[in-house]
Formats: structure tokens, C-alpha cells, sequence
């Protein structure tokens, strides 16, 4: 039996990402909030375009370093805004974020794609899949202006299929080509709004799993909706994502599906049903799940108030390791779990609070995507990740009679599982010789940070 | 793999009888390509951002190739010939000499069905070893560590980087990230390090971040103490890749178990002002690889050591306007080490009159290349690595 408490504070870093600083209050409630146009991220302007970009080519070079920055100016505000909203609706664009996951090159397209899904990130799922499969984000990285009559480019219509709504072996080669054929004409203008073009659809006769007809591309949608395969995969994944990455049992999975399929694809009430398990409550999956690397540097942003002197920082910590927002690694999103432990990630991961904290350099050289036009490595050497936090502030919150207890306080706080018990007496040591307050809720936190547990949520 | 392995138990028995024939049939079906060959070494060179074949090995006799590269095509005069058709980049005299040496084996149209021109997407397809229509979570490396090296720990596969990249990871087995080994132990011997590889986790998912932080502690030691005893005397340039290189030399040197070494060089992502930007990198490769190899040699070690080097996709065969190159797709392999079969040319010259949207047509899949390493180098079993059996080739 988990007690109260701890079933909130479980909930607090599945549903959201962890207890924060700005937290006292918070319950259940809080994570339902409903959001509102303040929560959009509002970085770069609609581009306004009245000619073709690849025009641009001879200034290349700046157009691509000016995105780039851009982009990283959108992942920067969306990494503040988790760590200061760290409510559902953030952490379910999270998962959406990684479910559609997509490439764009425009910064605009990234924001505003990241923004309709996080509108519709608790609605209903057959919008929202909808308002991505027309996005020009979308269409653009999966090569649908391509798409036309007599030329079909499937890429599409494969990823619809196999990564968004059925996965893999609910379809056939033919049920592609067919679906291919029926998405073309799908696109986007230089305004960055979906366009359908006539004159690029094929306006032949389909035959797309079984059924036979003038298909358009909404028909095509509107059919692996109606399939309750859609409902069991999107249940699966979720489900994974909540509760264990291991995943839940077949029946459990049927249980929910069906409710979702039943409800018209409601994800909030999918939601509300794998959040008031009993298996989500259970103790063997309470602190048992390692944190992405987002959720890791979100929870140490909100557990710290802390602000980087450097948004380059930022950039910094997820490619060294290994997930960089706005850039997934492929359509398929980031491979989770124990992927993303590593010797040289782990040896980052419990380095990074002393880095942040403790005024540590590092001389890690991150990885190289081979783009002339991607992220660049800078100049190799040592660099400082310095973050501001204000440890008065912290000290005051947690500063008890004694010390055992200030520390007890600040394991509660931070993490979903108890200290290793020769951990416990590790830190102890460490704050050993502190004598000032604020020393000593100082560098508890640091070691605390530092350890295993701290990876886990 | 320490352990004495069949293979070598039966090779030490061999040398205790007569000969070959003297041993039973059914002890030499043991030898099959499941067990793993102790001896052999995989040094896998990545050059990522797309390196452009057509200027690395020049096609000096097609006026295809001059007509289509007006300012970049690389005139014949300055071409270092080496066969009636193909010719090296000038700054790769370097390579000649291992060509002429037997050392070098060429690939040329090496890609795959359906190419991807984008760097991420085509760097993936080739690390994961997968179709282009599919998306696949280990790299080939490390699933070979899962079928092969069970209990052998991560200093197996070394990439010499601070992270580590697709192909070497497994589903249950990871290769080990290190720039240089002293890098490496200096920090895990760290009090607070040392200290976690003590710990053990309550419960299984934690347990797993203790056991690799042990093991990182355990192999990092392990490769300090061999590596700081073989101290090689070779030049090697001081250039990024020669670094690498010279640290794959010594962990060689030192007579470590490592079967796979993994090290990159960026920059062939050529779309402005090519010329010299390539040759820059090109030289430095040549210079870095023939002081690898020259040491191979000193140490014994080159005819037990097969290098491959690859590029995400090769480059479009029509040059821009930028004086530069743009995403291309298939483009040339080369495998240099003491035991090539065929060394030279192993196929045909890229065929220029017949591109597929100026892009190069590939004809032999990549993968055919990895399944002949697994299978004749690394014996193991390419058809449980790839998912599916390639036709073999036979340049080893």
C-alpha cells in the first residue's frame, strides 16, 4: 500500500515532472489545469513569405544559422515553461512531442506544430491527428509535397500507418501504396497553411484495406480511426509512458482501449483511467522508470528555480545527452528506458548537478550530426554550465531543527524512491563539516542530485 | 573474453597433434561461424557529413565526370592514377602507397534501396544496419555484442569519442565511449564514482544504472592499466583523427580483447567552396590511417586487423553553383588491413551515363559488406545480427 502522500508525489512525476520549489500547494487539481493561450509559445513570428525559400539559396548559410538559433530559442521556452508549468498538458505535449515526432528546418512550423499539439494534447485524438497530418511540418518532413499524381511518394503514408496510428503488421505494402495515392495533393503554401492542390491528386479509384472507393486523404484517416487497432496502439504507448516502460498487461491494455475507442478517442479520459489504476498506483512501478534526459535537467530547473547564465547551456546538456528537443532522432521518436544509459551518459548524467552548481567545468565534447547546416560543435575545450539558483531561498524552505532532519526533508523532496541506506550516510558525510545553513541544504541537494536515485521518476 | 574459447582450445590442441586432418569431424564442426574468432580486430572509421566519392576516386577518364564537375572535377594530370580508369585524390599519397602495398580494397557504388538524403536519417540507416523504410533502436556493432560477447564486458566495442553513438548500442549490451583511457580512469576513480560502483541498486531498473556505473569503473581501469604499458614510438599526425587513431594503436598494442574500434571524423559536408575544405580532411585521413597502419605492421597486429571506412552517402554528381556539392547517394567503401583477399578494385567504376536524378545508382548494398565482416572476419552470425542473410563478397 503506497500512503497518501507518496501516491500524490508519484503522480506528481508521471503526470507532471516531480515536486517544485513553487509546489507547497499543489495537488491533484493542479495538474489539470486548464490551459490557455498563455501557455503557447509565442518566440518566432509567422515568416511571411511571398516567394519560394529555396530562392534563398545563395544566402544559405545565414538563412540556416538564423533557424538554428531560432529554433533553439523555441526549445529554450519550452524547457522554462516545464519547469515552470510542470502540469499534464505540458508533460502530455511531451509525449506527443516524441509520438509525432518531426524535423523542420522553418522555426515557425516547430513552434506552431508543438503549439496545436499542445491545445489538443488532452482533446480528442482523431483532431489532433488530423491537425499534425496537415501540418506543413509534418507534410514537409515526410516528403508529401512530393506526393503527386503518377509520382507518389509513400513516405507519408507509411508513417501514418505504422509510427501515429496502427504500427507495424496491421497493414499491407498495398494498403501504403493505395493510402500513398490518396494523399496526394496534401501540402502547403509559402504562408505555411496546409493546401490541397486538384490538380496533383489522384482522383482514381482506391482500394484501401478491403474497401474500394474515390478516396481522399481524410477518408483514408477517417478509416484507420475507425479500426480499434488505432485505439490499442495509442493505449500501449501511453501506458508505457505513464506507467512502466516495460509496459502494462495485454488485458489492462484492452480495458482502457476500448473505453478510448468507445469515448471517440478522448485522451483525457484514456488519461484519467490509466492515472486511477491501481497497477499506475502499485509500489513495483512507483520510482522504478529512468527519467529522459529532458525530464532530468526539467526536474532539476524546477526542484532549483535555477537559470542559466547561457541558454547555449541548455543546448549543450541535451546533445551531450542525447536528446535535443525539436530534434528527434527520426520520425520514430527517442528510444526510451535503459537506452538512454550508457557508461559515458550515466558518468554525465551524476556529473551534471556539480557542473551546475558547483562551478565544475567540462571538457565533453558532444556528438557531431555531419550537417554543415545543424547544430555545430563549438571550439572544443573546457566550458562552464553555470546555474543561478537562489540557495537562500532553498535554504529557507527546507532548514529544519537538525540536520538529519533538513536532509530527510530535501530526499522527500527530490526524489521518487527512497535513499540507498549507505547512500543516506554518504551524504550525511558530505554535509558533514557545513556548519553554515545554507551550506549544508546546499550541498545535500548537490549529493543528492548526484546519486542513481535522482535518475529515476 | 579472457576465457580460453573453443576456437583457441582447439587451435592449442592442434598444435599438440600432427595437423588439421588428424582432428575428428565433429570436433571441427565446432568450428562454426557462431564461435567467436579471438584474434580478429574491427576498426570501423566513420566520415560523417557525406564524403564525395566522385573526388576521392577520380574517374580521370570519363568526360561524363568533367562535363558534370566544370569547376570542381579534379583534372587528369593531377589525378594519382592507379588503375586505366580511376585515379586518387592528389592529396592521398598517402593511400597510394597502401594500394600499391596489397593493403587496400576499394568498393565502389556502395549504397542501398531507396536512399535517404539526409544526413541524420542516412547516418542511422547505416549505423542500425536497417532498410530505409524501417526504424531500428540498436546499431550492428551492438547487437553483435548481444549475439557474441555476453559476459565479455563493454571494453568489447570502444568508440573513441566522450559519447557513444548507434551502431554501438545493443538491447542488452552497450560498447564503452572513451577519448583516452587516462581520461576515462581519472575520472572513475574519483572518490564519489569509485564509491557508487560499490553501491548496489534494491530494485532491478536501478540496479542497472549501478551496474553500469560499475562496470564503467571495472573496464576503464582495466583499459588504463593495459593501454599505459604500450606506449608506441610511431608518428602520428596531431590532427583530431590522428589522436584517435593513435589511441586505437595502443589499446591494440596492448594485447586487449577488444574486438571493435570506432572512431569519426567530420566536416565532408561540402556544399560551398569544396576544393579545399575535402582535401583538408582527405589528407588528414590519409596521413592518420597510414601512420595506423604502418604501426599495425611494427606491432604484428595488421594482418589480424581489417579497417573499414564509410560515409553517411556520397555526393551528387553534378557539382552546384556555390562551388560545392549537395547530397548525393551511392559512393565508395575501403577496407585496408594485411589479410585481403582482393585487394585493388573489388567491382566496377561508377557508372555516370545512367544517374538516377544525377544521383549515382547504388549496386552493392552496404549491408552485403557488414555480413561479410560478420561472417568471415568476426564470425559470428550475420543472419541473426542483420535479420536477414546478404549475398557474401570476397574481398576477405
Amino acid at each position: 500500500m503506497i500512503i497518501p502522500q507518496a501516491k500524490v508525489k508519484h503522480l506528481l512525476y508521471r503526470a507532471g515532472f516531480g515536486t517544485g520549489l513553487q509546489m507547497e500547494s499543489w495537488n491533484e487539481n493542479a495538474l489539470w489545469k486548464k490551459s490557455n493561450d498563455d501557455h503557447l509559445l509565442k518566440v518566432v513570428d509567422k515568416p511571411n513569405l511571398d516567394s519560394d525559400p529555396r530562392e534563398m539559396k545563395d544566402r544559405a548559410k545565414e538563412v540556416f544559422e538564423k533557424s538554428r538559433q531560432e529554433i533553439m530559442k523555441v526549445n529554450a521556452a519550452w524547457i522554462d515553461q516545464m519547469a515552470r508549468q510542470p502540469d499534464l498538458r505540458e508533460r502530455m505535449t511531451l509525449f506527443w512531442h516524441n509520438h509525432f515526432a518531426c524535423r523542420t528546418l522553418v522555426p515557425w512550423f516547430a513552434q506552431d506544430l508543438n503549439n496545436q499539439i499542445r491545445l489538443q494534447a488532452l482533446g480528442s485524438f482523431s483532431d489532433l491527428l488530423t491537425t499534425v497530418s496537415k501540418h506543413p511540418a509534418m507534410l514537409q518532413f515526410l516528403n508529401n509535397q512530393q506526393n503527386r499524381k503518377d509520382h507518389p511518394n509513400e513516405n507519408f503514408a507509411r508513417e501514418v500507418m505504422e509510427l501515429f496510428t496502427l504500427g507495424r503488421g496491421h497493414y499491407t505494402e498495398d494498403d501504403i501504396k493505395e493510402a500513398a495515392r490518396a494523399f496526394t495533393g496534401w501540402g502547403f503554401n509559402f504562408q505555411g497553411n496546409f493546401q490541397f492542390r486538384p490538380r496533383q491528386h489522384d482522383e482514381g479509384v482506391k482500394t484501401f484495406r478491403g474497401r474500394t472507393g474515390n478516396f481522399q486523404g481524410d477518408d483514408i484517416i477517417n478509416m484507420i480511426l475507425e479500426d480499434p487497432q488505432t485505439s490499442i496502439f495509442i493505449t500501449r504507448k501511453l501506458a508505457a509512458f505513464l506507467v512502466s516502460d516495460d509496459g502494462v498487461s495485454e488485458s489492462l491494455v484492452k480495458e482502457w482501449s476500448d473505453d478510448f475507442y468507445r469515448s471517440g478517442y478522448r485522451i483525457d479520459r484514456l488519461v484519467r483511467n490509466i492515472l486511477g489504476s491501481e497497477t499506475f498506483a502499485d509500489p513495483q512501478n512507483t520510482g522504478t522508470r529512468i527519467k529522459s534526459p529532458v525530464e532530468l535537467l526539467v526536474g532539476i530547473l524546477m526542484q532549483t528555480g535555477g537559470k542559466f547564465d547561457d541558454d547555449r547551456s541548455l543546448t549543450f546538456i541535451q546533445r551531450a545527452l542525447g536528446q535535443v528537443l525539436f530534434f528527434p532522432p527520426n520520425v520514430s521518436g527517442w528510444p526510451s528506458g535503459k537506452a538512454w544509459i550508457d557508461s559515458s551518459s550515466l558518468a554525465f548524467r551524476l556529473t551534471l548537478p556539480r557542473l551546475l552548481f558547483s562551478g565544475d567545468e567540462t571538457d565533453f565534447r558532444v556528438r557531431d550530426e555531419g550537417d554543415v547546416n545543424g547544430l555545430q560543435n563549438d571550439t572544443p575545450g573546457r566550458r562552464r554550465l553555470h546555474c543561478n539558483v537562489d540557495w537562500s531561498l532553498i535554504a529557507n524552505r527546507f532548514n529544519k531543527s537538525s540536520k538529519d532532519a533538513t536532509l530527510a526533508a530535501i530526499e522527500d523532496f527530490l526524489l521518487s524512491r527512497p535513499l540507498l541506506r549507505e547512500n543516506r550516510k554518504w551524504v550525511a558525510q558530505v554535509t558533514d563539516k557545513k556548519t553554515d545553513d545554507k551550506e549544508i541544504v546546499k550541498s545535500g541537494l548537490i549529493a543528492m542530485m548526484s546519486l542513481p536515485e535522482y535518475q529515476m521518476c | 573474453m579472457e576465457q580460453l574459447t573453443r576456437r583457441g582450445f582447439l587451435k592449442r590442441s592442434m598444435l599438440a597433434t600432427a595437423g588439421t586432418s588428424l582432428i575428428p569431424q565433429f570436433l571441427k564442426a565446432w568450428e562454426g561461424p557462431v564461435d567467436a574468432d579471438p584474434d580478429k580486430i574491427l576498426v570501423i572509421i566513420q566520415l560523417s557529413g557525406g564524403n564525395d566519392g566522385l573526388n576521392t576516386v577520380v574517374p580521370y577518364r570519363n568526360d561524363i565526370y568533367y562535363k558534370l564537375r566544370p569547376q570542381l572535377g579534379i583534372s587528369s594530370e593531377k589525378v594519382l592514377k592507379v588503375s586505366d580508369e580511376l585515379g586518387f585524390n592528389p592529396v592521398w599519397g598517402s593511400i597510394q602507397r597502401l594500394y600499391d602495398q596489397g593493403y587496400l580494397t576499394v568498393i565502389n557504388n556502395v549504397g542501398y534501396p531507396n536512399p535517404d538524403r539526409s544526413h541524420f536519417r542516412s547516418m542511422d540507416i547505416w549505423q542500425s544496419a536497417s532498410g530505409s523504410d524501417q526504424h531500428v533502436t540498436t546499431g550492428w556493432i551492438g547487437r553483435y555484442l548481444d549475439a557474441q560477447c555476453k559476459g565479455c564486458g563493454s571494453h568489447s566495442a570502444i568508440e573513441i569519442d566522450d559519447s557513444l553513438g548507434l551502431a554501438m548500442r545493443g538491447s542488452e549490451l552497450n560498447g564503452l565511449a572513451l577519448l583516452d583511457p587516462g581520461k576515462l580512469f581519472l575520472a572513475t576513480k574519483q572518490p564519489f564514482y569509485k564509491r557508487l560502483s560499490e553501491v548496489q541498486g534494491d530494485e532491478p531498473h536501478i540496479a542497472y544504472l549501478y551496474k553500469t556505473a560499475a562496470e564503467t569503473a571495472s573496464n576503464a581501469q582495466y583499459i588504463y592499466e593495459k593501454s599505459s604499458v604500450s606506449a608506441t614510438t610511431t608518428t602520428f599526425p596531431n590532427s583530431e583523427l590522428g589522436k584517435k587513431l593513435k589511441t586505437i594503436a595502443e589499446l591494440i598494442r596492448s594485447g586487449m580483447s577488444t574486438k571493435v574500434y570506432y572512431a569519426s571524423l567530420s566536416g565532408f559536408d561540402t556544399h560551398v567552396r569544396q576544393g579545399m575544405q575535402q582535401e583538408r580532411l582527405l589528407s588528414q585521413y590519409g596521413e592518420a590511417i597510414s601512420a595506423l597502419v604502418s604501426d599495425l605492421k611494427q606491432s604484428g597486429n595488421l594482418g589480424r586487423t581489417l579497417i573499414m571506412t564509410f560515409s553517411e552517402f556520397g555526393r551528387r554528381a553534378t557539382e552546384n553553383a556555390s562551388g560545392g556539392t549537395d547530397h548525393g547517394t551511392a559512393n565508395n567503401l575501403f577496407l585496408m588491413g594485411g589479410a585481403l583477399r582482393k585487394s585493388g578494385f573489388l567491382n566496377g567504376v561508377p557508372d555516370l551515363s545512367h544517374l538516377d536524378e544525377e544521383d549515382l545508382v547504388y549496386q552493392i548494398d552496404f549491408r552485403q559488406i557488414y555480413c561479410t565482416i560478420l561472417n568471415k572476419w568476426l564470425k559470428a552470425d550475420d543472419k541473426s545480427i542483420l535479420g536477414e542473410s546478404f549475398p557474401l563478397l570476397d574481398f576477405i
